[in-house]
């Protein structure tokens, strides 16, 4: 398998690990503001806006994978 | 009455010219586009002119003076506008220009004829029920489908198949990807194979201009800069807007004083909430302007033949190189150099401190330099993703409607332009909220001392 093919089969399957591993994090993450918010609806405000910070930096990983795709896109065809 | 409808016709007719001038641009040759709008536009100029002329000489007051100079005004312009027609008849093929001076015309037309039409009886009998209506539209679509299939078998043989329709007006093999006819986001899709940047997007007026006058210098230094122009459009535009809402401020605010008002207020809030009373007045307008700016830039690209300067690597970087830049200052001028030491270092107080600091010290540092490369990947990220969801299913819109070989296709993008709407807001907000919270790292913690006691004094306990 020369570097193209390698390179061709690993960047579409890079993406999905990414997007499981960010789509956990996020499963958890809204769980967990969910059940803050039923518990203490009052303080629904300051528990949105920490979950929003913190699903951006778990987002984040899948975009990181995204732009390493795009990055090497060009090197695919070769 | 007569105005109104003369008024009407304008504007319908600046609509039909301007859609009808970007098909055959985009289907045809730029050039053939632009002389349509030019006629279109030099008729219109006509014709408010004549109007002008008509009023001022017919109206009530037409042995004044300021009458009589209007029309002495209105004359001149009719002169200056012949020139302007002499030379546009020189520099663009004539035919497209009557096409394009027909048009305000038509326009006419055909309003009178459904001023004569819409209060008939027979119209209203026609219009009851929807049916009708239903049936032409459909003898009319299926009709227009045979005549074009029976016009371009016949331009490009039958044997080609469906993609000889839709070549690039330069004769490459880029397929040009239209806009759908409602219209939602503008315009073709740029080729990728020319340009040395791998991936399309949807075409801007910048590289529409550059494709129109290939070798012309200034449309490839405009389209080299693009990103630039727009962002400093942007920031022009967001200036223009905030000095008009101050410019006169009232007591009982008009609606634009009161809209920025709401703005500003909410985002004071909303910072001094995270900041706290002490520091947070005084970062509230850089960060409050980061978050106008960068909202305001990835909306931009949701309008037609725009393009969202945060879609460009380049413009990310910058504005989180900024962030960075002034977090740092902020560190200096707060902490001083021993504090930012110190802070960087993780507070050293007790032996297990000092003890983890050259552990700490590493850390600190690159986790400071890993800041701006997350905030710019991750705007650059979703806003470029954001952009090729929307080119990708637009482009399947047009590829679903591909047999009919008309220029037009299903309008598939548009529950993505909501999503598109919801993620534009929401970065804008994280990338906002992130620089706040690297700020308030930097600061000063008031509280930071008691907690650290409060922690060896539990370590102690234990």
């Amino acid at each position: 398998m020369d570097f193209h093919s390698a390179l061709g089969w690993g960047l579409p399957v890079g993406i999905g690990l990414a997007a499981i591993g960010s789509g956990i994090g996020l499963g958890g993450i809204g769980n967990g503001a969910m059940q803050a918010i039923g518990r203490q609806p009052e303080a629904t405000a300051k528990i949105q806006l920490a979950m929003i910070i913190i699903a951006a930096l778990a987002e984040a990983l899948t975009i990181y994978a995204f732009v390493t795709m795009f990055l090497l896109k060009g090197s695919i065809a070769g | 009455m007569g105005l109104e409808l003369l008024a009407r016709v304008r504007r319908t007719s600046l609509w039909v010219g301007g859609i009808a001038a970007l098909i055959i641009a985009t289907y045809a040759a730029p050039r053939a586009g632009l002389s349509v709008f030019a006629g279109t536009a030099w008729s219109l100029v006509n014709l408010i002119l004549l109007e002008r002329l008509i009023v001022a000489l017919t109206g009530l007051d037409r042995r004044t003076f300021p009458a009589t100079g209007r029309a002495i005004a209105a004359i001149g312009g009719l002169l200056l506008l012949f020139v302007a027609g002499w030379l546009l008849l020189q520099r663009l093929p004539a035919t497209l220009l009557m096409a394009g001076f027909g048009i305000p015309f038509a326009v006419i037309v055909l309003k009178a004829i459904a001023l004569l039409v819409l209060p008939s009886r027979a119209w209203r009998r026609f219009t009851r029920t929807p049916w009708p209506a239903v049936a032409v539209v459909v003898i009319l679509a299926a009709g227009a489908w045979a005549v074009s299939n029976g016009w371009s078998g016949a331009r490009s043989g039958p044997a080609t198949g469906p993609v000889a329709a839709r070549q690039a007006p330069g004769g490459s093999e880029a397929p040009v990807a239209s806009e759908p006819a409602a219209g939602e986001h503008g315009g073709a899709v740029a080729h990728g194979g020319e340009e040395e940047k791998g991936p399309e997007k949807f075409a801007n007026v910048l590289t529409v201009l550059a494709r129109a006058f290939p070798d012309a210098g200034w449309a490839r230094w405009l389209h080299h800069y693009e990103v630039i122009i727009f962002s400093l459009f942007i920031a022009l535009m967001l200036c223009v807007i905030a000095m008009l809402a101050t410019r006169n401020p009232q007591m009982v605010p008009g609606p634009l004083q009161n809209g920025v008002e709401l703005v500003v207020q909410t985002l004071h809030d909303f910072l001094v909430d995270i900041l706290g009373n002490k520091y947070g007045p005084r970062y509230v307008p850089f960060l409050g302007t980061l978050f106008v700016y960068i909202l305001a830039m990835n909306l931009f690209g949701l309008i037609p033949f725009m393009d969202s300067p945060t879609s460009s690597l380049n413009v990310t970087v910058a504005l989180a190189l900024v962030v960075f830049i002034y977090s740092q200052y902020i560190g200096f001028r707060e902490l001083g150099l021993v504090g930012w030491v110190d802070h960087m270092a993780g507070n050293p107080r007790s032996a297990i401190g000092w003890a983890l600091v050259p552990l700490m010290l590493p850390i600190h540092l690159m986790g400071e330099l890993a800041k701006p490369i997350s905030l710019a990947c991750r705007l650059f990220g979703n806003i470029f993703g954001e952009d090729m969801l929307l080119v990708a299913f637009a482009s399947l819109g047009i590829t679903v409607m591909g047999f009919t070989h008309l220029p037009l296709g299903l309008p598939l993008q548009l529950p993505f332009l909501f999503l598109a709407l919801l993620t534009s807001t929401l970065q804008a907000l994280v990338f906002t909220v992130l620089s706040t919270i690297y700020f308030l790292l930097m600061l000063p913690h008031d509280d930071h001392g008691d907690e650290a006691e409060g922690h060896t004094q539990s370590q102690h306990a234990h």
